[in-house]
Formats: C-alpha cells, structure tokens, sequence
C-alpha cells in the first residue's frame, strides 16, 4: 500500500473548503497530470520519446523554472525507488517545445536528437545492410 | 533538481507536523521566453494526505465520469491542498539526491487544489 497519513494523524478536517489561490497569468499545468508519461512527437508528428522527469534549475533571482524533458530507464526505479545515474538520462530542451495537448509537440525534426541515436544507429547498421532495407515498400 | 525529487516526499510544517505527501507539482507558463513558449515556472505543490492514485487528478477537475470511479478517488484525495512555492523553504541540495522531506514555513498557506478554468 502506498505511503499515507492515517485518519487520525490528519492534522485538517479533510472537508475544508479552502479558498481558491491566486490567478497566474500563463497557462497552468500539473507535472504528473499534463507531462509526465506524454508522448513527445517532433514536428513532423514522429514520435520521439516518453517523457519520464523533468529537469528542474533554480536562477540567481529564486525563480525555479522546468529546463529538460528527461527520458531514461525508469521502470526499476518507479518500481524500487532511487534515480538512474545521470548519464542514462536523455535531455530535450524545453526551448523546442512548440506545444502541451495529448501529445508534447517539439518545434523541431527528432533526427538530430540524442534520444533517437539507437534508432539511428539500428537503421544505418542493420536494417539498411538488409536486401530492401533502404527504401520505403512498394 | 528532478521532479521526482518532490514527487511523493513527505510535507512537514515548520514544527515538525507531518501534513502528507506531494502528490503533484503545479507549473505556470510564465516564466522567461524560452523558445516558442515560456520556461515553467514551479508555481506549487499540490499535497495530500495520501500518495497514490492521484494521477488522473478528480480531485482537481470537475471531471465526473465515470461516476463511481470519480467519487471514490476524490473522496480517497479529500484534504489535498496546494501549497505555494515560495512557502517551502529551500530544499537541502547537499545531499544527492537532495534530502526527501519539504518543509514549509511557518506562516504558509493552504490553497484549494483545483485547476483553473481556462
């Protein structure tokens, strides 16, 4: 069973209406709810990558804002805690998001990522060096 | 820092109170131009008593179908609340990975956690 607080450890009544918080101006999106375990396609609407964390940094002035969409070997650690070592991770740019719907969309072609260099590296390898392998089927 | 630093770290006010758990982080496009959009800003925690199950966000929504499947996890998540950023004190970023506790500070406010009506 998951981590709770028992009813008598709550410290508030659980019915509480509370007020509602203050308007920001942009768009308003929770991490788990809107971003974690999207699909990301590039612009051309190929999908790219599963997004599985985000990248967090603070600035000099405090403000903390979202710098990388992270893709990694995530399944064990969800299941048994911890965090892949930061090498496994592969990073997009939050700065080639072009949009957050159903799908995350990147502004740019996914070939030039570094999340796709196994595909990459399959399709120029093995599939191409197979009879056919380098055109589309007729 | 990742989100999966925050996501499920137990929340404690400034006496040591355990208030339960972050079940999600709120992020506000308004930070610095960044691209196309602006970079998100970590506007919030969103904390409930319980850790699981709060993925598909009833308690945030007016979503209310299917309608037993929607009672049952907003009345599992009854007592989430939101919690501003700037209510949180710094996490300790010496430890790798930073240390799993949030504390707020002592004068913090509770926010309903519901998503706002765009």
């Amino acid at each position: 069973m998951s981590p709770r607080l028992r009813r008598h450890e709550r410290p508030f009544p659980p019915d509480e209406q509370l007020p509602d918080p203050p308007q920001p101006a942009g768009l308003v999106l929770d991490a788990r709810l809107h971003l974690l375990d999207r699909q990301l396609d590039d612009v051309e609407g190929t999908p790219v990558m599963t997004i599985d964390d985000l990248e967090l940094e603070t600035d000099a002035d405090g403000l903390t804002t979202v710098v990388h969409l992270l893709s990694g070997p995530v399944l064990a650690t969800r299941i048994f805690g911890g965090r892949p070592p930061r090498d496994r991770w592969h990073r997009v740019a939050w700065r080639h998001v072009a949009d957050v719907g159903t799908v995350v969309r990147l502004g740019i072609r996914g070939d030039g990522l570094d999340v796709l260099w196994v595909e990459r590296w399959l399709r120029d390898h093995v599939i191409g060096r197979i009879p056919g392998g380098r055109h589309a089927p007729e | 820092m990742l989100l999966s630093d925050l996501l499920d770290a137990p929340v404690h006010d400034a006496d040591g109170r355990a208030l339960g758990f972050v079940v999600d982080v709120r992020l506000v496009l308004d930070g610095p131009l960044d691209g196309v959009l602006a970079a998100p800003r970590l506007h919030g925690l969103l904390v409930s008593p319980r850790t699981g199950s709060s993925f598909l966000g009833y308690e945030r929504t007016d979503e209310n179908s299917p309608a037993l499947l929607a009672r049952w996890l907003r009345h599992r998540h009854r007592g989430t609340f939101l919690v501003l950023w700037d209510d949180v004190l710094p996490p300790d970023e010496t430890h790798t990975p930073p240390a799993p506790t949030i504390t707020l500070r002592h004068d913090y406010r509770r926010w309903s956690p519901a998503l706002p009506q765009h």
